[in-house]
């Protein structure tokens, strides 16, 4: 049916096409209301080496000029989407380097650690709530959902903390973060998709768990996962703050904290606006994709 | 409380006696005593034991020539330029890369001729001239000569480079004047006198005029051979590096130092206790303690540090508070009362566990020389305290301190969040304070929202904070003691002096600052410090000690209570396989 495909396929780039541009619109509002916030959090004024008592008034005097071209927010605003227009996103105040060379230097780990955590979470979650639906025992459900639900109580910081107190890698800590969460998402659609009457039927035909997994059950279940999934991601890169913070890697969310902490203005602004576009993207992207298998299923 | 390793104070890995040579050599002899027979074991005797001694020793010799130390920078560094050097982890680079013309020994705190082989400054105190070493290279190979001295110095005092190094020299408007008298002579001439001059090139690490590297081309023992941002800064042992120990040997020993980049202290003890790290300094008391109680030979406390930490009343004119709560923080009395309320001691005993030592003014005892050792250590006293401000007119009420007009005393302390050390503190001294009648609230701030108030809008009335110190010379705390300058704390940037007292310690810092005779600076800066404890401005409570740790892998450490406590001997070090 070319005609259905057609529409089908105007209906999915209207889609990205408004995705696209909420996504825009987000990621500069997040921009703003980042900056405005920083801007008037106490102590944004001031830079602690203006207590150095060897700096002389001259000195003192240049601290608080470099700060003055901040005062106002909009002209910082608007000034730093005209450089970013041409590839130059500031210097950060707090380390005195190009936040390019910063937000590249340290990619790569919060990358890594965010990638191996969800993989593991969401490998982890899975074959728990998989086990769980293809089981159905009480007992084993009450388990997995009491440690799910342990993992769910305990703060990112703290196992973030155990994390470096017990040796072992910052992307364990982020998947035990996410792990309840995609967990209980997991089961639940599958215990619902596990009880729909075509896959009980098929089940008491004897077909291989892995056909109706496959062929009965990803298809009903599918587009919400990934929304889920999607989430997820928003979830890992909260995660990677205090991990990465409190477990002294040099990532994103080390960067953040730092930033933070100084009032670093144009580093925050920056790493606001990475977040919230790879969380948009996350999402978007699921829901986008969700869009097209939904589409496809029917 | 001094905690000694056995190994770690002999002076360097050469000069012990080497019991495991001594040892091998006995157990072959008694072997070839009773296995061979006389010609054998004249030979024995004669050439195989000897080359044997040799062999050992050599191998002992090439093991303490390498290794690579191991520690923790808390922050990254911000600059590798050592003329723009401010935050501690550059320090900590300048000090390991840089080479200087003088350098003041960390345990003698006297001054040593480095790359300069003698100096001398100009009755005036407005010149210095140097006789520097010869036959030196750069870490690139570049020579070096009075032009880099003469470069180093035009760069350091470019008015825009604003560092707190070049800021120490300034001493007036116009230009430094450098004269190249020959490649190893250089004279320096300041346009005023510059107070302590000879110490303060201390911190100044001479660049290259001619390396295509700059700053990155060192005369330090080490240079920096790999930066990895938020991780690692690896130094590397300069190979041009120009001394030599006793026996002729080219320092350093070490192979290199990687220096790993945490701000998390927890992690970092962590890191040491597996052994993946070989040195903390600033080491916590808490840490300290429960160090010593599992290796009591790992850990270091090297006594009364520079640091202090101290409180001040806000006596702001300006200031958005109630003019009567003014009036008690501009009385002397009263800041003199309420010092006497608060138990050092106990700060010392409870919040540091022992490892700290009442303050008894500006300057450390540690400072051995600028130390004012006539003066006395305020007593504590909560009756002394009541009775000094009745007579100032306050009275006691229901266990509340009233002043004359009937208002409740009453104030809060503000400190910097996360500082477990001065949150603890400031609640001793709220209970002290409790017992006569005063009472205070403890707020804690993130650390930029306590600068704003205490510099910009001036809305605390009392803080709690310390004072770093790095350098030994008062010239060095000129902004605080200058009543017009921008780190007089509790009343900056003064039109005039506001009081008597402030106006004599401007006289006596300009003084001290101006003059080249020690024995007269002294003299200055002793009353200084005596006006100030009669005064008070500052209620100075302890000086932190010098605490560190230091691994048993690490042979040659001495840690010292400047810093950079375990490390200042770092080209001496040697670190055995772990």
């Amino acid at each position: 049916m070319p005609g259905r495909t057609t529409l089908r396929q105007t209906m999915l780039g209207w889609s990205i096409a408004r995705h696209g541009l909420a996504m825009l619109v987000t990621v500069l509002l997040g921009g703003l209301l980042s900056a405005t916030l920083v801007r008037f959090a106490p102590g944004f004024d001031v830079d602690e080496n203006q207590l150095d008592p060897r700096l002389n008034a001259a000195s003192v005097q240049a601290l608080r000029d470099a700060r003055l071209q901040e005062h106002n927010v909009a002209r910082f605003y608007y000034k730093s989407l005209m450089r970013a227009a041409h590839g130059d996103l500031g210097t950060s105040i707090s380390l005195g380097q190009p936040v390019t060379t910063l937000l590249k230097q340290r990619a790569p780990l919060t990358l890594r650690l965010v990638s191996i955590g969800l993989l593991m979470s969401w490998s982890a979650a899975l074959a728990l709530a998989l086990s769980a639906a293809w089981w159905r025992s009480a007992s084993y459900d009450a388990v997995t959902t009491i440690v799910s639900g342990l993992f769910l109580c305990l703060p990112a910081a703290v196992l973030a903390l155990l994390s470096v107190l017990w040796n072992v890698p910052g992307s364990l800590a982020i998947a035990l973060i996410v792990f309840p969460r995609s967990y209980r998402y997991a089961r639940n659609l599958l215990a619902k998709a596990y009880s729909l009457p075509h896959i009980i039927t098929a089940r008491a035909k004897g077909l291989s768990e892995l056909r109706i997994l496959l062929w009965h059950a990803m298809p009903v279940i599918g587009p919400q996962l990934l929304a889920v999934a999607g989430v997820s991601v928003s979830v890992a890169v909260g995660a990677a703050i205090p991990v990465e913070a409190l477990c002294g890697l040099a990532g994103f969310g080390q960067l953040a904290w730092q930033a933070a902490l100084a009032r670093d203005l144009p580093l925050l602004v920056n790493i606001t606006v990475l977040v919230t576009l790879v969380t948009l993207l996350a999402n978007s992207g699921a829901d986008v994709l969700g869009q097209a298998l939904r589409g496809e299923h029917a | 409380m001094m905690r000694r390793r056995n190994s770690s104070f002999a002076p360097s890995g050469l000069a012990r006696p080497n019991s495991s040579t001594h040892s091998l050599r006995c157990g072959l002899h008694s072997f070839a005593a009773s296995r061979l027979g006389h010609g054998v074991r004249r030979t024995i005797f004669q050439y195989f034991l000897p080359l044997m001694f040799c062999f050992t020793f050599l191998g002992q010799v090439w093991a303490q020539g390498g290794g690579e130390l191991r520690f923790c920078l808390r922050a990254e560094p911000k600059t590798f330029d050592p003329l723009k050097v401010e935050d501690d982890a550059s320090v900590s680079i300048r000090y390991l890369t840089g080479g200087v013309l003088v350098r003041m020994n960390r345990q003698t705190q006297a001054l040593e001729p480095e790359l300069a082989q003698s100096w001398k400054v100009s009755k005036d105190g407005k010149s210095i001239s140097f006789k520097l070493r010869t036959g030196i290279s750069f870490s690139d190979g570049t020579p070096f000569s009075a032009e880099d001295v003469a470069y180093t110095v035009q760069q350091l005092m470019d008015p825009a480079l604003h560092s707190p190094t070049g800021d120490a020299f300034r001493s007036g408007p116009s230009k430094v004047e450098t004269k190249i008298i020959s490649p190893s002579q250089i004279a320096i001439t300041f346009p005023a006198p510059v107070a302590g001059l000879d110490r303060l090139f201390d911190q100044v690490a001479i660049l290259s005029a001619r390396s295509s590297k700059k700053e990155m081309a060192v005369l330090g023992p080490f240079m920096v051979a790999d930066y990895k941002p938020g991780t690692t800064v690896l130094l590397k042992r300069n190979p041009n590096y120009w001394k030599t120990d006793a026996q002729g040997r080219k320092l350093p020993y070490l192979d290199s130092i990687s220096l790993d980049i945490q701000p998390n202290r927890d992690v970092e003890m962590l890191r040491f206790k597996r052994g993946e790290v070989d040195l903390i300094n600033a080491l916590d008391s808490e840490y300290f303690d429960k160090l010593a109680a599992t290796s009591p030979q790992l850990v270091h406390d090297a006594g009364a540090s520079l640091d202090s930490e101290q409180m001040w009343f806000n006596e702001v004119a300006k200031a958005p508070l109630p003019a009567y709560k003014k009036n008690w923080f501009r009385s002397a009395t009263f800041r003199r009362a309420v010092s006497q309320a608060i138990n050092r001691e106990d700060l010392s005993r409870v919040v540091f566990r022992g490892h700290a030592q009442p303050a008894v003014g500006p300057f450390s005892p540690a400072n051995k020389f600028w130390f004012n050792s006539k003066l006395k250590p305020t007593v504590y006293s909560p009756q002394a305290s009541l009775k000094s401000l009745q007579a100032e007119g306050f009275r006691l009420e229901n266990g509340t301190l009233k002043d004359r007009e009937g208002n409740d005393v009453v104030f809060s302390i503000i400190t910097n969040s996360g500082n477990k050390y001065r949150e603890r503190m400031a609640v001793l001294i709220q209970e002290d304070l409790q017992k006569v009648g005063i009472h205070v609230n403890v707020v804690t701030l993130d650390f930029p929202s306590l600068i704003e108030r205490m510099t910009q809008t001036f809305d605390y009335e009392a803080i709690l904070l310390g004072l770093t110190n790095v350098g030994l010379d008062p010239n060095e705390e000129m902004n605080v003691w200058l009543s017009s300058s921008e780190n007089h704390q509790w009343n900056p940037q003064q039109k005039t002096p506001e009081t008597a007292w402030e106006a004599e310690i401007d006289r006596l810092m300009r003084a001290q600052a101006s003059g080249a005779d020690a024995k007269k600076r002294k003299e200055s800066f002793d009353r200084v410090q005596e006006i100030v404890v009669e005064q008070a401005p500052f209620i100075f409570l302890v000086n932190k000690n010098a605490l560190s740790a230091v691994s048993s892998s690490v042979q040659g450490a001495s840690p010292v209570i400047l810093h950079p406590q375990t490390f200042w001997n770092a080209e001496r070090l040697t670190v055995t396989a772990k």
